[in-house]
């Protein structure tokens, strides 16, 4: 079966520290004023004292049907073998379409390079055996990543046990963030 | 006469981009160190692991007092990446965002690059490049000249929790004097003396992995973040265990939790005091060890008869059913069940009852060396690390400007009022101040009532500030002698247990600047003292610690940790209990002594008047004190402090998030964005400590958000010293 990279994100386990977004900065240098990744609030819900938040960390979806692909007029918005989204940077002519087009608003414009910018999954990482900088890091193992096709990686056992959820489902862009919002005790072992 | 600089000439702008060598540039030759990759670890570390120019040194983190395993990525000489190592017991693998951010600071335009001396008037901003030998001799000249005219009680040393203290205590008992100031009654004193009146022990520890219920007060590990303790509170929640968090606030933990109870500030005691009255009357508690280890029982009884938890409920606004229903489930749960000793708890003169409220709670419980529940102190239980033999010190003369044990006779001589201190350089009683030693702690915005602090150093003859950057206290300096950063420098080893840690330099110093251990022994060898830090450099000082051990330094260099071999906990001593009675004292001798009740008692605080709100203050994960706030990478994250307000306050004054506020206490006036939430009691404003810096040579925080230092009232707890922080209540009113 063919590998298809991406993430897991068990939102109960997030407390909103933001370590995640500093190494992602810190591994990928990514420039001051840009993020590839974030921590979302839903903000306070409820009234005092009743009230509730929840933090949704995320980034690139690295979606099955990516529309930054699909407007990319140079091809240098990629879709890999293995699922992971990537701009060839050489190829990269800085027109930010895709931008525009995607829905998560994953992507920046580097104000260094002037290229589109985005979470690679760390494909730099991932190629040493080491995990993406955020899902390293992460106090809460809330970020977990891997091989959504292979049953045997902790994100596949937390999808078999878990219930999930995706973002933005009707636009169709198939993300693989899968969302676990309710309590997990336990990480699964697994690659 | 050497050119005088301002801070903007002393720093350039230009934004480092990590991987250019383009700092190389600026200040020293140090800098050198960028464009060698194989020299930068000329520290024995050859035999690292490394890749065509890429090394990992192992080593400790300094963005918050944790202490957390670190391995550094070097890449050709430059700092690329800084991971947790999964061999350290304190963060488990994983850094918080301070950890991850520890480079920016490292690379920070702002770094102070070589000593400076004053140029201009105290706080002109002015200064002039001095060389090390020049602002050593100069501080020792100042030192020497004030202890010859006023004896060496005149001059005061400060320092807070790093690894480098011990040190600096070594420093200034061979000097002589008695005034040492930490952060000590800034933050925990209420905590610590609570429990060393009750335990004999301070600050024990909890069994979080085998709880099953927990209430924290006063500690919120998912914005305080304390990386082992913060993992292990996301586990207990993962699990499902029943969490409480008491907070007028609702906290990030807050959320994480099953119940969140909008406490009045002040009050919390009444809450614990009302869970004894339920437990006791219910016969909940561990008869036989109350009997077997406890003082004190009836006399306990006694006082809580009237403190039912109808009672709390006018106090502290939980309901008495709720109150009940938690002081039942806590004892079902009990012995794996503990009332959190927390931290800074609630900031109130009666903190100190709050907390021995706590104690006595966990002590009726027995929960004590129980699995789930608190546990003994662990310094029997840790390795001991050689001692340098140094002759013995001279005695200090004269009394403590900070009150202990004169007016404050139950604080620890260890802990100090430094409030107090700072008060004290100001009226001249019992004695003239005239010079202060400063490393790397920021009394100008940690103590309330920032201008009184200022006024206190314009007032001293002489100011030394030891720091890696210019933080609101060194910008009142005579001298800076800047220290390198945690990156750059060894530090004293740490034991934990059965093993031994080392911080060590994972790049050469980028500037001219020394380890403090390298600043205090040299200073010590200007004023004739160089017999107390008996050690040529830092590896032979490190190397003595060592002395114990079969290890050379080079391997612990390598490896990061060293572990002692056949070493066995010992708990042999856990239930001797170092107190006067050698008993959990529910009732306390030394309160008793001191002719105050000696059981824990309600103590009304005071509230605001109409139109006035608690000031509440605390942490954001994203920062760390007043420490971090010039990381760029931080502030991305975490930009500045604003004002939270309930809505209904914000619907009264006309004001919607992120417009300005107007705060105003009897102290002090700020102004600071608002943010407007229902996560916070209508009676209460909340802001994070740690902005609002007046140091211009600070420049990316210089102007961010609002010091809570500029309207804190400096109030006193006379029993333990703490800084009573939320007896501060202020208006609020649209800018």
């Amino acid at each position: 079966m063919t590998i298809r990279m991406g993430f897991v994100i068990i939102t109960s386990r997030c407390i909103d520290c933001d370590a995640c977004m500093v190494a992602c900065r810190s591994e990928n240098d990514v420039p001051l004023g840009h993020t590839r990744n974030w921590v979302k609030t839903s903000g306070v819900q409820g009234q005092f004292p009743k009230v509730s938040e929840m933090f949704q960390p995320g980034n690139c979806m690295h979606c099955d049907n990516p529309p930054c692909v699909a407007v990319c007029p140079t091809g240098a918005s990629q879709k890999r073998p293995d699922g992971i989204i990537i701009v060839e940077d050489k190829k990269c002519i800085g027109c930010k379409y895709c931008l525009t087009a995607c829905p998560y608003d994953a992507r920046f414009s580097n104000s260094e390079t002037g290229k589109a910018d985005k979470c690679t999954l760390c494909l730099h990482r991932l190629e040493q055996g080491l995990k993406p900088a955020c899902v390293q890091t992460c106090l809460g193992k809330s970020r977990q990543a891997g091989d959504l096709n292979d049953p045997g990686s902790v994100v596949s056992k937390l999808i078999a046990h878990y219930p999930t959820r995706i973002l933005l489902k009707d636009v169709g862009t198939g993300p693989n963030i899968y969302y676990i919002d309710e309590a997990v005790p336990d990480i699964p072992e697994g690659k | 006469m050497s050119k005088v600089y301002t801070w903007d000439q002393l720093f350039s702008r230009r934004q480092f981009i990590k991987g250019s060598v383009a700092t190389a540039a600026l200040g020293s030759a140090a800098g050198i160190g960028l464009l060698t990759p194989e020299a930068n670890l000329g520290q024995g570390n050859s035999d690292q692991a490394s890749v065509k120019g890429k090394k990992f040194v192992t080593t400790i983190c300094e963005q918050c007092v944790w202490r957390c395993g670190v391995i550094a990525r070097v890449e050709d000489g430059v700092v690329k990446m800084l991971e947790g190592n999964p061999n350290h017991p304190n963060n488990l693998g994983k850094l918080c965002p301070r950890g991850n951010a520890g480079i920016e600071t490292l690379y920070s335009p702002d770094r102070i690059k070589f000593p400076l001396i004053r140029a201009g008037a105290r706080g002109s901003g002015l200064w002039r490049r001095a060389t090390w030998d020049e602002a050593l001799s100069y501080t020792a000249d100042q030192m020497k000249k004030i202890k010859d005219k006023y004896s060496a009680k005149a001059m005061m040393f400060n320092s807070t929790d790093n690894l480098s203290q011990p040190f600096f205590e070594i420093l200034l008992k061979a000097y002589g004097t008695p005034n040492y100031g930490t952060q000590r009654s800034l933050c925990f004193n209420s905590m610590t003396t609570g429990f060393l009146y009750t335990y004999g022990t301070p600050q024990p520890g909890t069994d979080f992995s085998k709880c099953k219920y927990i209430i924290f007060t006063g500690r919120n590990l998912a914005e305080g973040i304390s990386n082992s303790e913060t993992q292990e509170m996301i586990e207990m929640v993962a699990r499902g265990v029943k969490v409480v968090v008491l907070d007028p606030r609702f906290s990030k933990t807050a959320s994480k939790a099953t119940e969140w109870l909008s406490v009045r500030p002040g009050t919390d005691s009444a809450f614990f005091l009302a869970m004894i009255h339920v437990i006791i009357k219910e016969k909940l508690y561990d008869e036989s060890f109350v009997n077997q280890y406890t003082k004190g029982f009836d006399e306990l009884v006694t006082e809580v008869i009237d403190y039912t938890p109808e009672w709390a409920e006018k106090k502290c606004e939980i309901s008495a059913t709720t109150i009940r229903r938690i002081a039942l489930d806590f004892a079902a749960a009990a012995p794996a069940a503990i009332a959190h000793p927390n931290w800074r708890t609630s900031n109130f003169v009666n903190s100190f009852q709050t907390e021995r409220a706590i104690a006595v709670l966990n002590a009726l419980m027995g929960n004590w060396a129980q699995p789930g529940g608190l546990i003994p102190d662990q310094e029997l239980s840790t390795v001991k690390l050689g001692v340098l033999s140094h002759p013995a010190f001279p005695p200090a003369q004269g009394i403590r400007l900070d009150g202990v044990p004169w007016q404050y006779p139950m604080v620890p001589l260890a802990y100090g009022v430094i409030q107090t201190m700072r008060d004290n350089i100001l009226t001249g009683k019992p004695y003239e101040a005239k010079g202060w030693l400063i490393s790397r702690q920021n009394p100008v915005l940690s103590i309330p009532e920032r201008q009184k602090t200022i006024n206190a150093l314009m007032k001293l003859d002489f100011v030394a500030v030891i720091d890696i950057q210019a933080s609101d206290t060194a910008y009142y300096a005579d001298v800076i002698l800047p220290e390198s950063y945690y990156l750059e420098r060894f530090d004293g080893l740490i034991p934990i247990k059965n093993k031994i840690f080392i911080r060590q330099p994972v790049v050469e110093p980028l500037y001219d600047t020394k380890s403090s251990l390298m600043i205090y022994k040299e200073l010590a060898d200007k004023l004739g003292l160089g017999e107390f830090l008996p050690f040529k450099n830092e590896k032979d000082l490190l190397a003595q610690q060592l002395k114990p051990f079969s290890v050379e330094l080079e391997v612990l260099q390598r490896v990061g940790h060293y572990e002692v071999q056949d070493f066995k906990e010992d708990h042999s001593k856990d239930f001797e209990f170092q107190t006067s009675s050698g008993k959990i004292e529910i009732s306390s001798g030394i309160m008793a002594q001191m002719g105050k009740k000696a059981v824990p008692t309600w103590n009304e605080p005071p509230r605001p008047e109409k139109d006035h709100y608690y000031l509440l203050t605390g942490k954001t994960a994203q920062h760390t004190q007043m420490f971090t706030q010039n990381n760029r990478w931080l502030l991305e994250v975490f930009p500045e402090n604003r004002a939270w307000l309930h809505t209904s306050v914000a619907a009264k004054i006309g004001v919607k998030t992120n417009d300005d506020v107007v705060l105003e206490s009897e102290v002090g006036k700020v102004s600071i964005k608002a943010f407007v939430t229902e996560g916070i009691r209508p009676d209460c404003i909340f802001m994070v400590g740690g902005f609002g810096h007046v140091s211009k040579g600070l420049k990316a925080a210089y102007g961010l958000g609002a010091s809570d230092s500029a309207l804190h009232k400096t109030v006193t707890d006379p029993i333990s010293g703490g800084s009573a922080l939320s007896e501060t209540f202020v208006t609020v009113s649209k800018a």
